[in-house]
């Protein structure tokens, strides 16, 4: 199929490659400016209190200290839609700023931090999420009424009710269970997560007159600039965000108060200021993983018909709200909608706030959270009935035609169910096609069998499916000709090493028929580039990158109508390669170069359409837009030690079309990875009565090694390719599909192995030990 | 804080700088040299995004002390291509042609820890390039693609004998 293109599908080099592997390509703790200055942040110690008296006179006298910020004299806003002010009287976490101080180093700025005398009056506190949600716990915020989010001026939800649920349904849960053989439910916990950028957050800022710029470490320079305009009261024209190289953030690269606290310094200052956070300030000051308390009830038959499926969801905020509630609908509808074919299905889910770090978007957006309990719930029922998993799986897992819904409708109405696209019928094809790879049909030894023991060492395998929405979203690109034929796509998105600006390249070069050489990119300059939503929830391929491809036909349009007047032949009847534009049947061409050239600047530009206008044409309803994916694993448990080892992964994914092989295996690697780092190494550890992190480092809170991941003759990544109706070329996003089956089939295989189940959430040795105390492995 | 004068060489130049008792190698060839193709992932040991070589060998920059680099040659992500004609080292070739970096942090690192583990043991198998590896940490989870790069590279460096 990739033969009918040029450069799509290709394994072109990565355009940020040379650049990352010489050192050249800069990051923004790599800038620095004359005269700028370095600013730090004193943090509260307290889960909850109150600033009765700040002294900052000692910390301004420290030689080289040149600004001071407290609540007392900062704007009184909220960045970003947070509970939270910019800097506020009342601290809600341990690790809120407190003040930022400005100085000639870093090490000076930290120096008087220090030197800055609080006076706090302690307030109640509430750590623990599910006493929370007791009538007569202490409050989250005193400013606010209840610890269960019920919505707020500073984030409306239309569609919460008054006991703070957002509930949806489809047909009759009761009738759904009543029709059952069989009813089984369960309690699940999803692991904690810090999304651990490779670097802190960081963000450099510079005034000239009236005009901001802003270096910013994030993936989300649109929402920055908002913010930052809101905050700072001056136009959006007036900030240039330049977002540059942007390190991995896999959900967390929002910067926030950190880019307003360092804008008013440098405002304040006249002078350029600098904020990088140490990595500990980063696991203490920046949001993770929300972890959610599922209760799912199923009722199955006999012949394996699914008849109910009820969900609650209790998502645990912590502090602030950043977009929990958005994480919360995507888990939500993942829960009720996005697996299988439920006919009666209702889930009910609820936000709440304790006096921790905030939580927020990571890697999987609310999907691998909703999923890990859906999955190891249908395993359980595959059980009950003496059912093959994979066979359960194949049996009722979601097709073409089968209802959809994009997750901001969960939240913000109207509840109108569509459809998905008919590249949804990859869910059998990858389900059939990894069970082969795996050889599921000799290794699957039936229930409570293991596939091997040898001593204190037992191996089991596991499988799971898994979705994620792909973000169709507005966007916007302009493509600019240049005058020697080549092209420059002019884009708000964000390179963060996911591949976007090769892949945008590989799509623009083969629209307009010149060669991947000759595009190149400016992105996430909010002063060049026209709005787009940045890099999130996968929504790269189907957004920006779409967006750049109908800017890119909008050029080629133009080249073309000016070809044919130059050649005198319709345009219907020219043809474009490498560069050069020829009417076909004949020895007339031209080159793009030359067309430039002469038209002085040809531009092109695109807009994303909305959602709501892809139609099906037989059933008149919206089609919505998903990826799906398959992960089998195999593991082996050491009884006495409760180690877990993954022995072998086989990940199935359908991505509509392959822009690029390299990259799109990058990326189901990294969700792989980091499902593995979630479910079996990646806790960090609050204190039950402080709120404080205790493992704010890369020592004790374990990322996977090279050697925690399975070798490559272990490893498989499987791909089809079902072309879709959203993005470029029928390619759509797909990376973070990646991270949402794994952790259940890891859990799968764990009971399989053991032939216990573990409802603990995390996976690690320790919770795995306490799991399996006091069982008899005599038998089996 | 006493500042202290040094010598250090760098990727074949010699630089005299006044530094910090106190600072270590990484911020003093970040910040005073300039060469920032050193990252800081952790800035505590950890991670290995910060390895540079001293005398061949892999070694944390982040945990050593500028001073007692003095006497050593150092070598960052910046001096590996070739200095005159600007080629890239085949690690860096196989890097950029099989997208051996996502967000490219841990990048510098692995490559040099690489580069250390081939001019020790020219025919590394898979095993031993996992275990030399093993203390770089990649968030992006790279760790197969990044295998197999180095293993190319010992592959089209013997076919190249």
């Amino acid at each position: 199929m990739a033969d009918q293109f040029s450069v799509l599908g290709k394994k072109v080099p990565r355009k940020d490659a040379i650049g990352k592997v010489k050192g050249e390509a800069r990051y923004v703790p790599d800038i620095q400016l004359p005269n700028m200055l370095h600013v730090k942040f004193l943090r509260s110690p307290h889960a909850h209190a109150r600033i009765k008296g700040i002294d900052t006179s000692k910390a301004e006298a420290l030689p080289g200290v040149k600004c001071v910020l407290t609540h007392q004299n900062v704007p009184k806003v909220h960045p970003q839609r947070k509970f939270e002010f910019l800097l506020d009287e009342t601290v809600h976490r341990p690790g809120e700023e407190v003040a930022a101080v400005a100085a000639l180093t870093p090490e000076i700025a930290e120096e008087a931090s220090r030197l800055i005398e609080v006076e706090y009056e302690i307030l109640p506190a509430i750590i623990d999420f599910e006493k929370a949600m007791e009538a007569d716990a202490p409050l989250a915020h005193q400013d606010y009424d209840s610890n269960i989010y019920h919505g707020t001026e500073i984030v409306d939800i239309p569609r919460i009710e008054e006991d703070g649920y957002v509930r949806l349904v489809v047909g009759d849960v009761e009738k759904g269970f009543a029709e059952a053989d069989h009813i089984l439910d369960g309690t699940y916990i999803t692991p904690l997560q810090y999304n651990c950028s490779p670097m802190p957050r960081s963000v450099v800022c510079e005034w000239e007159g009236e005009k901001l710029t802003c270096w910013a470490d994030t993936q989300l320079p649109l929402y920055l600039l908002r913010d930052l305009s809101g905050s700072l009261g001056i136009s959006q024209g007036n900030i240039r965000i330049i977002a540059g190289h942007t390190v991995g953030g896999y959900g967390g690269k929002t910067p926030d108060k950190t880019a307003t606290l360092t804008a008013l310094i440098a405002k304040k200052t006249g002078r350029p200021a600098k904020a990088a956070f140490s990595r500990a300030e980063d696991a203490i000051g920046t949001h993770h993983r929300i972890r959610y308390k599922n209760y799912n009830k199923i009722g199955v038959k006999k012949d394996g018909t699914i008849t109910s499926m009820y969900s609650n969801i209790v998502a645990e905020w912590g502090s602030d709200t950043v977009v929990q509630y958005i994480c919360q609908g995507s888990a939500i509808l993942g829960a009720c909608s996005m697996l299988y074919e439920w006919q009666n299905s209702k889930v009910e889910s609820v936000g709440v706030l304790t006096n921790i770090l905030g939580y927020g978007p990571m890697n999987g957006f609310g999907d691998p959270e909703a999923i890990y309990s859906v999955e190891r719930i249908i395993d359980e029922a595959a059980e009950k009935i003496e059912m093959d998993p994979m066979e359960f799986r194949l049996k009722n897992c979601m097709r073409h035609g089968d209802k959809a819904m994009e997750y901001e409708q969960v939240l913000y109405g109207p509840i109108k169910w569509g459809i998905l696209g008919s590249d949804l019928d990859s869910f059998p094809e990858l389900i059939e096609r990894c069970a082969e790879k795996a050889r599921w049909k000799e290794k699957w030894m039936g229930w409570r069998t293991p596939m091997a023991v040898d001593g204190y060492k037992r191996k089991g395998i596991g499988i799971s499916i898994g979705m994620h929405h792909t973000s169709f979203w507005r966007s916007s690109a302009i493509v600019k000709m240049n005058q020697d034929g080549s092209a420059t796509v002019l884009s708000g998105a964000v390179e963060i090493g996911q591949g976007f600006a090769t892949a945008t390249a590989q799509v623009v070069a083969e629209a307009l028929g010149i060669r991947y050489e000759d595009v190149s990119l400016n992105l996430s300059d909010t002063s060049a580039a026209p709005a787009a939503i940045g890099n999130v929830a996968s929504s790269g391929t189907s957004s920006p990158v779409n967006s750049a491809r109908i800017a890119a036909e909008d050029a080629k349009r133009q080249l073309l109508e000016l070809a044919s007047q130059r050649l005198d032949v319709p345009v219907d009847d020219l043809e474009t390669k490498e560069g050069i534009i020829y009417a076909k049947g004949s020895s007339k061409s031209v080159s793009i170069a030359e067309i430039c050239f002469e038209n002085w600047q040809i531009t092109g530009k695109g807009n994303n359409p909305l959602y709501q206008t892809i139609i099906d044409e037989k059933t008149g309803k919206v089609i919505h837009a998903y990826a799906a994916a398959v992960t089998i694993v195999e593991v082996e448990v050491d009884i006495e030690t409760g180690e877990i080892d993954v022995l072998s992964i086989y990940s199935g994914h359908d991505t509509g079309r392959t822009i690029n092989p390299l990259i799109v295996e990058n990326q189901i690697d990294l969700g792989l990875t980091m499902a593995c780092g979630w479910v079996r190494s990646e806790e960090y550890i609050i204190d039950p009565r402080t709120g404080v992190v205790m493992n704010p480092n890369m020592l004790d809170y374990k990322l996977m090694t090279f050697l925690d991941m399975p070798g490559s003759k272990d490893h498989h990544r499987i791909l089809v390719e079902r072309p879709s109706a959203w993005g470029p070329f029928g390619a759509k996003g797909f990376s973070e599909t990646a991270m949402t089956a794994l952790a259940p089939a890891t859990a799968n295989a764990v009971y399989n192995a053991t032939g216990v189940r573990m409802y603990c959430g995390s996976l690690t040795p320790e919770h795995v030990l306490k799991e399996l105390e006091g069982k008899d492995f005599s038998k089996v | 804080m006493s500042k202290m004068d040094l010598a250090l060489n760098v990727n074949g130049l010699t630089y005299e700088i006044r530094v910090e008792g106190t600072a270590t190698l990484a911020d003093v060839i970040r910040n005073e040299i300039g060469l920032t193709g050193i990252k800081l992932m952790c800035n505590d040991g950890d991670c290995g995004a910060c390895t540079v070589l001293m005398d061949g060998r892999p070694v944390l920059s982040c945990m050593m002390l500028a001073i007692d680099a003095e006497g050593t040659e150092i070598m960052t992500i910046e001096g590996l291509a070739d200095a005159d004609t600007g080629e890239l080292h085949p690690i860096q070739a196989s890097f950029v042609e099989r997208s051996g970096m996502q967000c490219g942090v841990c990048t510098p690192g692995m490559i040099l820890t690489a580069k250390a583990l081939i001019d020790e043991n020219p025919e590394p198998d898979e095993d031993d390039v996992r275990a030399a590896l093993s203390g770089n940490l990649c968030r992006c989870g790279n760790y197969q693609r990044i295998t197999e790069c180095v293993l190319f590279t010992v592959q089209e460096m013997k076919a190249g004998e």
